[in-house]
């Protein structure tokens, strides 16, 4: 296990996303003597550099970053910058998406390795178990991950997780690799697709499914990216809180009425919208059919029972601010 | 004009003071907390309301060595019987209305079970789930009772040349009783076979269709033939037997949970109440 206190520099990529943004102020805060520096080949707003935070918009090329690492030295990568496969227009940025989350994420991990990099941090998502109808109540780290099975769409989501897990077990001598898995993020900033859809006023809410959802705060999903750094050791990790909600619950307590809709038509529905040439995903509609809960007993051993410090409904209740 | 007569009419609803004392308990104990698997209680209250006068007056339930059921976790094993789950039923509702504290028993489903629309939530809501190893694992550790039927179909799919005569079980529930360490209460249901008393199963048929059971029968609605249920002593699960102990091994036990219900259900049918003889 590496001690944050001997880190000086740190790396966040990804970081004109909100969660990113939470993480590099909250380890700043906890950390003051740290440097950071944040990279986005986005454009990136809300958040203001100062002495100890530089930020830094580039495309994400091989040449860039390995003068990034030539310069810098850094001790800890978070790697945040997973393109999101609900956010993107397939159609139009698929290349993108497969280029920086799979050859992007190689190229991070290697120019780790090759730099002396002490610890990385890999966001990956609990969307690789995938929502399969015979999924056991609290999926745990070892489960397979039978998303890209049944939904094409979610290969790339699959096989970044497989290539970091796989580098990780290969270098486990030379450099420190933690790679989590969280369960929905939600939060007055982060931008995801359940966030929308929760706070959608025309949402549809199934009437004939009723799924267990796990819901993580943004700011406890930072503090568990900034605590990974200093407290624990290489590994895989789920991270979801203790509770849970039914999803026609989450939206009585948001107090979203949506449109109460069968899943069987609005399976119908996505495929008639799919034909008018838009892009719906199809493998969501199974979220919002079968649970997918993951079991957070592994990343406990190392922070302990009550690391949580927002419960699921005030979580939601953070969303209501949106 | 006398109404007395009205209050000898069988109640359509369990005891309201009995039904609160027992789901404020459970509320307590689940904690007003969601359950993983989607168990809704007020949904439960509705439905075992609901199901009271099946219980208590269509079938006339009766429940015998309640003593035997003490203050903890079961892995509750029982004969399969009566074509359609009713004893499954019958049996959640004897741990609700006959065994203090009441529990839920939680059944388990087969995997195509949550892919059917509002059905497959509405039993999950009732407690059943997903029967995987993995589930029933954590259900046992949360100190859940379980309701496990180790005949299968070939259990409750029976001609009525079979009636009551027990399937050989399947082993994986004595293997996961060893994992958690639970007892295993061994339970008789008889009377259900005779719900449904009129019976074939046409097997050559069944094996080309590919299906594990095609009951032909006169009567589609069950008829209301009083059930038994006996409830026997625990089966203490033996400490020193490994998991992965071979199958003779496990075998002998199975056997002896076998012979146990076998032998409740034929002292069962010695006293057999019937359609006609009901209490």
């Amino acid at each position: 296990m590496n001690d944050i206190k001997n880190y000086k520099t740190v790396l966040i990529i990804g970081i004109a996303g909100a969660l990113a943004q939470i993480t590099a102020r909250l380890m700043l805060k906890e950390f003051p003597w740290l440097k950071i520096i944040g990279i986005d080949s986005r454009v990136i707003s809300n958040i203001e550099s100062n002495d100890n935070l530089e930020l830094i918009s580039f495309k994400y090329t091989r040449g860039n970053f390995e003068n990034l690492f030539r310069d810098k030295y850094f001790d800890l990568v978070i790697h945040l910058g997973r393109i999101s496969h609900t956010s993107s227009n397939p159609n139009k940025i698929i290349a993108e998406r497969l280029d920086l989350n799979l050859m992007g994420s190689q190229r991070i991990l290697d120019l780790s390795l090759h730099f002396n990099v002490k610890k990385i941090i890999v966001l990956s998502t609990f969307h690789v178990y995938g929502a399969i109808n015979d999924n056991p109540v609290f999926l745990k780290e070892d489960a397979i991950l039978r998303a890209s099975i049944k939904y094409p769409e979610l290969r790339d989501v699959v096989e970044m997780d497989q290539i970091c897990t796989n580098w990780m077990w290969k270098n486990q001598n030379s450099i420190s690799t933690i790679v989590l898995r969280p369960c929905n993020i939600i939060g007055a900033q982060v931008k995801n697709a359940m966030s929308n859809y929760l706070t959608y006023k025309y949402a549809p809410v199934p009437i004939d499914f009723n799924p267990i959802f796990q819901f993580i705060h943004e700011f406890d999903m930072a503090n568990i990216i900034i605590q990974c750094a200093d407290k624990v050791p290489i590994g895989i990790y789920n991270v979801a809180p203790d509770d849970f909600i039914s999803i026609r619950e989450a939206f009585k307590h948001l107090g979203v009425k949506g449109i109460p809709v069968s899943m069987l038509m609005l399976g119908a529905l996505v495929s008639l919208v799919k034909k008018s040439g838009r892009s719906l995903p199809d493998y969501l509609i199974d979220y919002l059919k079968y649970s997918c809960l993951i079991d957070n007993s592994e990343l406990k051993k190392y922070l302990g029972d009550k690391f949580y410090r927002f419960s699921v409904k005030e979580s939601l209740d953070q969303l209501k601010l949106v | 004009m006398n109404f007395n007569f009205l209050h000898k009419a069988p109640s359509f609803l369990p005891p309201k003071d009995k039904t609160n004392l027992l789901f404020s308990y459970l509320k307590e104990k689940y904690n007003n907390s969601p359950d993983p698997w989607g168990l809704d209680l007020d949904l439960c209250r509705k439905v075992f309301e609901m199901t009271w006068p099946l219980y208590r007056h269509y079938f006339n339930v009766k429940v015998h060595g309640v003593e035997n059921v003490q203050d903890h976790p079961y892995m509750v094993v029982s004969n399969h019987t009566g074509q359609i789950p009713l004893d499954g039923l019958m049996i959640a509702c004897a741990f609700m209305w006959e065994v203090y504290p009441p529990r839920i028993l939680r059944g388990m489903v087969e995997r195509f079970v949550p892919k059917i629309p509002i059905f497959g939530t509405l039993i999950a809501q009732g407690g059943s789930i997903l029967g995987d190893r993995q589930n029933c694992n954590y259900l046992l550790e949360r100190g859940e009772s379980i309701m496990v039927f180790p005949e299968g179909v070939r259990g409750i799919a029976k001609s009525t040349k079979d009636f009551y005569k027990l399937q050989s079980f399947t082993r994986g529930f004595f293997r996961q009783a060893l994992v958690s360490q639970i007892d295993i209460l061994p339970i008789a249901v008889v009377g259900a076979e005779d719900t449904f008393p009129l019976v074939y199963h046409p097997k050559k048929l069944m094996k080309m269709l590919g299906i594990s059971a095609l009951p032909l029968m006169p009567f589609p609605l069950p008829l209301p033939s009083p059930i038994d249920i006996y409830i026997g002593k625990p089966y203490k699960i033996p400490t020193d037997l490994s998991i992965d102990a071979p199958e003779k091994e496990i075998n002998k036990h199975v056997y002896k949970i076998e012979n146990e219900i076998k032998e409740m259900i034929s002292d069962g049918l010695k006293n057999k109440r019937t359609l006609l003889k009901r209490d």
